[in-house]
């Protein structure tokens, strides 16, 4: 490998006017991050204006930055507020939000921070490594495998809650019908639009997330300070543990790598990284109850993940001109605003704008985790300001936000009818996080399985002949049948050893 | 590096075009930007543009390129907002009830006029009666692409595989749907069509082999057919498209089948003669500015720069030879 052009990337990173616009797109994004609803993407269409004036190189290292910067900030929401910003981070609410009750805010910022930094470094290393591999991968993905892996990752969602499993499984169905609404793909046919144009695209996630989690905890706090003294939160500890660190350390790794390989897939890879993820911390943890009561191991795998994911989203837009996700679309029209064609000959046509972009990111990265760290301190306070003020701020943050993404004042009226519906679930004893993963994977598992069966001519025994989609689908089996054969493999056990001590 | 000297005043300009972009976008639901009172002193405030799909896609950034050339012209702010949805409907729907005074415009997509009302009922099909055309703007053609695995080189080649041919589309009533769906009727190929929500997984599946071919927009697709990725079969343009000069159209290969997108500039009708003039008077000069010619050879967008009369010809004529075709080979786009 020739990493002569590598080196010159550095160069371009290190010069004075592209470390400032780097450290500029961090800040931004993860300011950014912070406010709920008001993602990278919104704030990229904002800023596409102003990247005409600057060179390309200085231009995406800017953009890019907004992006991965969005991704640390996000957390702070999802562990303050209950509030994520985006599908990835739903899965953080869960124990990050426990822990921050718990007075531990700064033990789960803390983590996610380091959990961030690795596994956005690690990523980052693969990039510069192996990304073309990685890329041919991507590829290989054909709608049976989004299919195959949608299904794995409803079967996760099932296995993440801690609460009621039936209430569970009913939100979750609720979220996957909630994901048929709109123009149907296939056929143009209208399903549950009511002839409204406005619900012909389908809902977002965003309204969605903002509704269920933001404005329902708020609806219900309202309720609860009426009925009792509410004490203001304790603000204990602002930085983890090395006993956390050493609890945290094994998720980091897996996360990482999980990140990594699932964030190449265009359209939902994020999302299933951090549930997946997770996922497989619950099921390695000896004591798997801790989960969704504010294990840290609950924070750092998600959060790693999805960093991860987001630093390998650029890989299919930098190597062969596929945008992964809404972000890697709009980075895609500011390079086309400068005149590049991202594409499989990006690197070799214009090595110092891959290499640059990529590198910056090492450097992003470490700006990010230093200026996480004192922020830990600054954002935690957050909990002590009075509920009567904060309430009403993240409410107004959270409906603009909403407004952001399509600047449709429609989209504010849902995230208040999902507002009032999270807050009657949560009364009831639901969880809106099985509704929301249900619903992201929900359009996913509909369409590809749509398009596969057409590609296989009808024929459905295509998903398990394919080598991916039918590893896949083995794995679909094991994670199903896994709780019958602990059961069995615990029976056994034991038995063989009274028969030792009988003989 | 001569950024370097200049980058710290760009970035605060930046910063502070960010905050107006804000302020801006945050005003867009209050009718405060139209405060143009007076025919003679058009424009007074900023005119704003909006785009009927997502920031980043072919549509959006000739809105904005557009939009850059005009602000500098008329030397006022050219906000774009995007309100993506229901392909471009949506965004259509709040123009046509805008105030017609020349301070909310949009670039709009012929498909919307031509295509869209093959697949939707006619209470939603959005007319070009409710616009006034200020001017044609460019066309954005389409090509159908197939992996080199396939070993096609032709349409020809398709017919002689003697299979089903799987074929993806960027959704159900765009061009690119039409264009396949019209060759495979002309040239009597079985087919299936998968449709994919939007380019990018359409183009992702074509360079997986997932499916035998696509159709897709010449911007989408020609890095990867440079690169040798992709193989094109045909254009559906009536001559050869320069960015692609080895490439036969399908009526070359004797298959009558021509679709383009198109995309002109529109205001709510009933917008004054005076406006529509000072408009298109900037997008003309505009269209002239070398920085804007080189915009539509970077995104292979060949110029279209027409009379209001010309666009409203052409859509009518797509629009009946569209539906008469369809009609012909028995094919339904929402099948």
């Amino acid at each position: 490998m020739d990493i002569s052009p590598i080196l010159e990337g550095f160069g371009v990173v290190l010069e004075p006017a592209n470390l400032l616009y780097c450290f500029v797109g961090v800040i931004i994004g993860m300011l950014i991050g912070v406010l709920p609803g008001l993602g990278p993407g919104a704030t990229i269409a904002i800023l596409l204006p102003i990247t005409y004036g600057i060179g390309p190189v200085s231009a995406i290292i800017m953009l890019a930055g907004i992006f991965y910067g969005a991704q640390y900030g996000g957390t702070i929401t999802s562990v303050l507020l209950r509030l994520p910003g985006e599908a990835s981070s739903v899965v953080t609410v869960f124990d990050g939000f426990a822990l921050a009750k718990q007075g531990k805010a700064g033990t789960a910022l803390g983590i996610a921070a380091i959990g961030s930094f690795i596994g956005g470094t690690v990523s980052i290393l693969g990039l510069t490594l192996v990304a073309p591999v990685v890329a041919g991968f991507a590829v290989d993905f054909g709608p049976p495998e989004y299919a195959a892996l949608g299904i794995l990752g409803v079967l996760l969602i099932s296995s993440i809650g801690n609460g009621n499993k039936l209430k569970a499984i009913i939100a979750a169905c609720v979220g996957l019908l909630i994901a048929t609404v709109g123009r149907d793909t296939f056929t143009g046919a209208e399903r549950f639009t009511f002839g409204s144009l406005n619900l012909a695209e389908g809902i977002d996630f965003i309204p969605i997330a903002m509704g269920l989690f933001g404005l329902s905890e708020i609806l219900y706090n309202l309720e609860e300070r009426h009925n009792q003294v509410h004490s203001p939160a304790k603000v204990g500890n602002v930085w983890p543990s090395r006993k956390d660190l050493g609890q945290a350390k094994g998720a980091i790794g897996r996360g990482s790598l999980i990140g990594f390989v699932l964030g190449v897939l265009p359209g939902g890879g994020a999302v299933l990284s951090s549930l997946a993820a997770y996922a497989l911390e619950k099921r390695r943890a000896k004591q798997p109850e801790r989960f969704g009561r504010g294990a840290v191991e609950g924070v750092a795998a998600p959060e790693t993940a999805n960093n991860a994911a987001a630093t390998s989203s650029f890989i299919p837009l930098l190597t062969l001109g596929i945008p992964a996700n809404a972000t890697m679309a709009l980075i895609f029209g500011a390079l086309l605003i400068q005149g590049i064609q991202p594409g499989p000959q990006l690197v070799t046509e214009h090595p110092d704008v891959f290499w640059g972009v990529v590198n910056s990111m090492y450097i992003g990265n470490i700006l990010l985790l230093i200026m996480s760290i004192p922020m830990v301190g600054v954002f935690v306070r957050i909990l002590r300001v009075r509920p009567a003020i904060m309430a009403p701020i993240t409410v107004l943050i959270t409906l603009l936000g909403a407004y952001t993404v399509r600047n449709q004042v429609y989209d504010i009226f849902l995230v208040i009818v999902f507002g009032v519906l999270g807050y009657l679930m949560k009364k009831f004893g639901f969880e809106p996080g099985p509704l929301v993963l249900a619903f992201v994977l929900g359009s996913m598992i509909e369409s590809s399985a749509r398009q596969s069966l057409l590609i296989f001519g009808g024929d459905p025994a295509g998903f398990l002949t394919r080598p991916i989609s039918g590893t896949i689908f083995a794995l679909v089996l094991l994670v199903a049948l896994w709780p019958l054969i602990g059961r069995f493999v615990r029976r056994k056990t034991p038995a063989r050893v009274e028969e030792k001590i009988s003989s | 590096m001569p950024t370097s000297r200049t980058a710290p005043r760009r970035i605060l300009q930046g910063v502070v075009g960010a905050a107006a972009a804000i302020a801006l976008t945050a005003c867009g639901g209050v009718k405060t930007t139209s405060s143009g009172g007076g025919d003679g002193d058009y424009p007074s405030g900023n005119i704003e543009f909006s785009v009927g799909a997502s920031a980043g896609g072919s549509s959006d950034l000739i809105t904005r390129a557009l939009a850059q050339g005009i602000s500098k012209e008329l030397g006022v702010s050219t906000p774009v907002l995007n309100k993506p949805g229901a392909n471009g409907a949506l965004a259509a729907k709040e123009l046509q009830s805008a105030k017609p005074d020349g301070y909310k415009i949009a670039v709009q997509n012929a498909s919307l006029f031509t295509i869209t009302p093959l697949t939707v009922s006619p209470a939603e099909a959005t007319k070009i009666d409710s616009f006034d055309v200020i001017t044609g703007v460019s066309r954005d053609d389409y090509v159908m692409a197939t992996n080199p695995k396939s070993g096609f080189t032709s349409i020809e080649d398709l017919k002689k595989a003697g299979k089903t041919i799987r074929y993806g589309t960027t959704g159900v009533g765009t061009g690119a749907q039409l264009a396949s769906a019209l060759t495979f009727g002309a040239a009597d190929i079985k087919s299936t069509a998968v449709p994919f929500d939007g380019g990018a997984p359409n183009l992702t599946a074509l360079l997986g082999n997932q499916v035998d071919v696509s159709t897709m927009q010449i911007g989408e697709a020609i890095e990867n057919i440079k690169a040798g990725k992709l193989v094109p079969l045909a254009v559906f343009s009536k001559e050869r498209i320069p960015y692609l000069p080895e490439v036969k159209t399908a009526i070359e290969q004797g298959f009558d089948v021509q679709v383009t997108q198109y995309r002109f500039l529109t205001a709510p009708k009933g917008t004054p003669e005076n406006v529509k003039a000072k408009l298109l008077e900037a997008a003309k000069k505009t269209f002239a500015t070398p920085e804007y010619k080189k915009f539509n050879e970077e995104n292979s967008l060949t110029p279209m720069e027409v009379a209001p009369q010309e666009v409203l010809t052409s859509l009518q004529n797509d629009a009946t030879t569209f539906k008469s075709q369809l009609d012909k080979f028995g094919i339904s786009l929402t099948g």
